[in-house]
């Protein structure tokens, strides 16, 4: 608190008597309480889960529970990432979010640049075709996606799955998309045009540079939904070498008998790693992506 | 290609006409009449192929009963009818309506809570704001881990807080009602930090000016709150609901890794439901049902919804 404020406080409480004082002072630090509450609601399970990876499968179960490890240890961070399978897990989930979120970013910035830009039959039309979607639950698709996957012995495929992320991720990024490049003005396409270079051109090399904040915020928005994605997995896959992280991780707790719980939650903290080091990096283009695509 | 730019999409207004002026050949028709086609198909593929038709596909199934031999005939409503006689089915609706409201209930106040703390605290810059929306960006499977080792019996923190305060050690995860309970919390913690980014964007937009007038008559924080606040951000506070209600009524990511269901079908919903129906019992039709219905609820009450906000 700044020197002026506290004086400004002193000269407000000699007026008053000390119970306003208290007040006045209940009133300035009030934010403290909500804040805090905020702050534990929100970090306690993870801090929680965090500190019993490091515990050793001994400690974790003390009675009464222990806040911080009182000998940590890092052999369950060893042991997965010393441990072959865990890579592939890794692999897999990373190929199909960067998959699914380079051919859903080049779909929908195309047909965004298609309905932002011209006047053509159905276009209402095929704009609400792509749009509407958004209200389908992913996990409603299960049933009549696995039938086809099986019809067409797609099951089990990196092809089948990384399709269905970037389909049920075009309508989203569609609709962000639509917003950016109609907020880009279209006289340098114009110009660009004049110059002789061709739809494809004006596209690529004068379209796509101004709209690479929309680029970033659904390729963060898919890239989340592709690495968080779980019921798909879970339907479209039975083989051990395509399984991602939250499908091994539901695997490592739905196992019976006894948990191994700093196993799992080391696991746990490191599939979710990355995803918050993608979210710290793009922080403000997920935010206003979030925000955008809530309230259009 | 490259010859577009002559076959008429942006040439020059020649008299008043956006006609060419020149005769057009089929080729350049074409090309020129095609273009925006080009650049959308990819998406329209891919949404009949994902989303449009197996909706329809699900739809169809819906309609089908497949016996033990793998035969398929056409059964009209006798899933539906079969479906909702089915005392699992009628639960898996009584628990979702629970889910939902009760994740309604603690989501829009914790939402609002944290919208207007992050709103007032004048330091630490957006590290509130992203602490706050952590839980959203891990993964549904990753919160339920956390969620049912807090809970969890041994190593876990609800029963040695509670036992702090004289509360005997409950079992959280066996017990119908504690495990629904874990469920909301869990969800609440897992969807409202959108809601709260919602409530938060509209409560940036609030005019200071009316606050200012307000503190200027004297106006009490509740009244700020009620009168000036409130109705400033009332878009938002509805989609902050429709968001918590969508997420809840359609939640699987979650309660599948925390409860599977169970204890007794206290939290088999909807959404768990299908899964189990189709993937347990191979009852495909009944699953395209629940699908259905899940499917139509998210209709109608997104409708309801536009209707009310369009009204406004």
């Amino acid at each position: 608190m700044s020197s002026s404020t506290t004086t400004a406080v002193r000269s407000q409480s000699t007026r008053h008597g000390p119970l306003e004082r208290l007040l006045q002072f209940g009133k300035r630090h009030f934010i403290w309480l909500p804040l805090a509450f905020t702050v534990l609601w929100a970090g306690v399970p993870m801090l929680w889960a965090l500190s019993a990876s490091f515990k050793s499968p001994l400690e974790v179960y003390a009675v009464p529970p222990t806040v911080l490890p009182s000998d940590p240890t890092t052999e369950h961070y060893v042991q997965l990432l010393g441990d072959a399978t865990f890579w592939v897990f890794m692999r897999n989930s990373l190929v199909l979010s960067l998959f699914s979120t380079v051919l859903a970013v080049a779909v929908a910035t195309m047909a965004a640049y298609g309905f932002a830009r011209y006047a053509f039959k159905w276009r209402h039309f095929l704009l609400i075709f792509i749009l509407v979607p958004r209200l389908v639950p992913r996990v409603s698709l299960i049933v009549p996606i696995y039938q086809m996957a099986q019809g067409l012995g797609l099951t089990n495929s990196y092809f089948a799955l990384i399709i269905v992320y970037t389909g049920t991720a075009i309508p989203l990024a569609t609709w962000i998309m639509v917003g950016f490049i109609t907020a880009i003005p279209k006289d340098l396409e114009e110009a660009g045009r004049v110059d002789g270079a061709s739809t494809w051109q004006v596209f690529m090399k004068l379209v796509l540079p101004l709209a690479v904040p929309g680029l970033l915020t659904i390729a963060v928005l898919t890239f989340r939904e592709g690495w968080n994605e779980f019921p798909f997995i879970l339907a479209l896959t039975t083989s051990a070498d395509l399984r991602t992280l939250p499908y091994q991780l539901f695997l490592l707790l739905d196992s019976a008998g006894i948990q191994n719980w700093p196993l799992v939650q080391a696991f746990t903290v490191l599939s979710i790693l990355p995803i918050i080091l993608v979210y710290l990096r793009f922080e403000k283009y997920v935010v206003s992506g979030l925000t955008q695509g809530a309230v259009k | 290609m490259a010859d577009e730019q002559q076959s008429g999409t942006l040439a020059p207004d020649v008299e008043g006409t956006v006609e060419p002026v020149y005769r057009e050949s089929a080729r350049h028709r074409f090309t020129r009449k095609g273009t925006p086609y080009f650049f959308i198909v990819p998406a329209v593929v891919l949404v009949v192929v994902v989303l449009a038709y197996p909706v329809g596909y699900g739809i169809y199934l819906s309609f089908m009963d497949t016996d033990v031999f793998g035969v398929t005939r056409f059964a009209g409503f006798e899933q539906y009818v079969d479906m909702f006689q089915n005392p699992i089915f009628i639960n898996a609706l009584w628990r979702t309506a629970i889910l939902v409201v009760g994740t309604i209930i603690i989501g829009i106040v914790f939402a609002m809570l944290f919208a207007l703390v992050l709103d007032r605290v004048r330091w630490g810059g957006s590290i509130w704001r992203t602490i706050v929306l952590v839980p959203y960006l891990i993964s549904g499977v990753a919160a339920a881990v956390m969620w049912r080792f807090l809970f969890s019996p041994t190593g876990g923190m609800a029963n040695p807080l509670l036992g702090f305060f004289g509360v005997p050690p409950l079992s959280w995860l066996g017990d119908p009602a504690l495990a629904m309970t874990v469920i909301i919390l869990a969800n609440v913690w897992f969807i409202s930090p959108f809601a709260t980014l919602i409530l938060y964007a509209g409560l940036k937009t609030v005019d200071p000016v009316l606050y200012e007038a307000a503190d200027v008559d004297g106006a009490s924080a509740t009244g700020k709150f009620l009168h000036i606040t409130m109705p400033s951000i009332a878009p938002q506070f509805g989609l902050a609901l429709v968001w918590l209600s969508f997420a809840s009524f359609n939640m699987f990511d979650v309660i599948l890794p925390l409860t599977g269901g169970g204890p007794a079908r206290a939290t088999d919903v909807m959404a768990l439901l299908l899964y189990e129906l189709a993937f347990q019992q191979l009852d495909f039709n009944g699953s395209a049902v629940v699908m259905v219905v899940l499917l139509v609820f998210n209709v109608v009450f997104s409708s309801v919804y536009l209707m009310v906000v369009r009204s406004e």
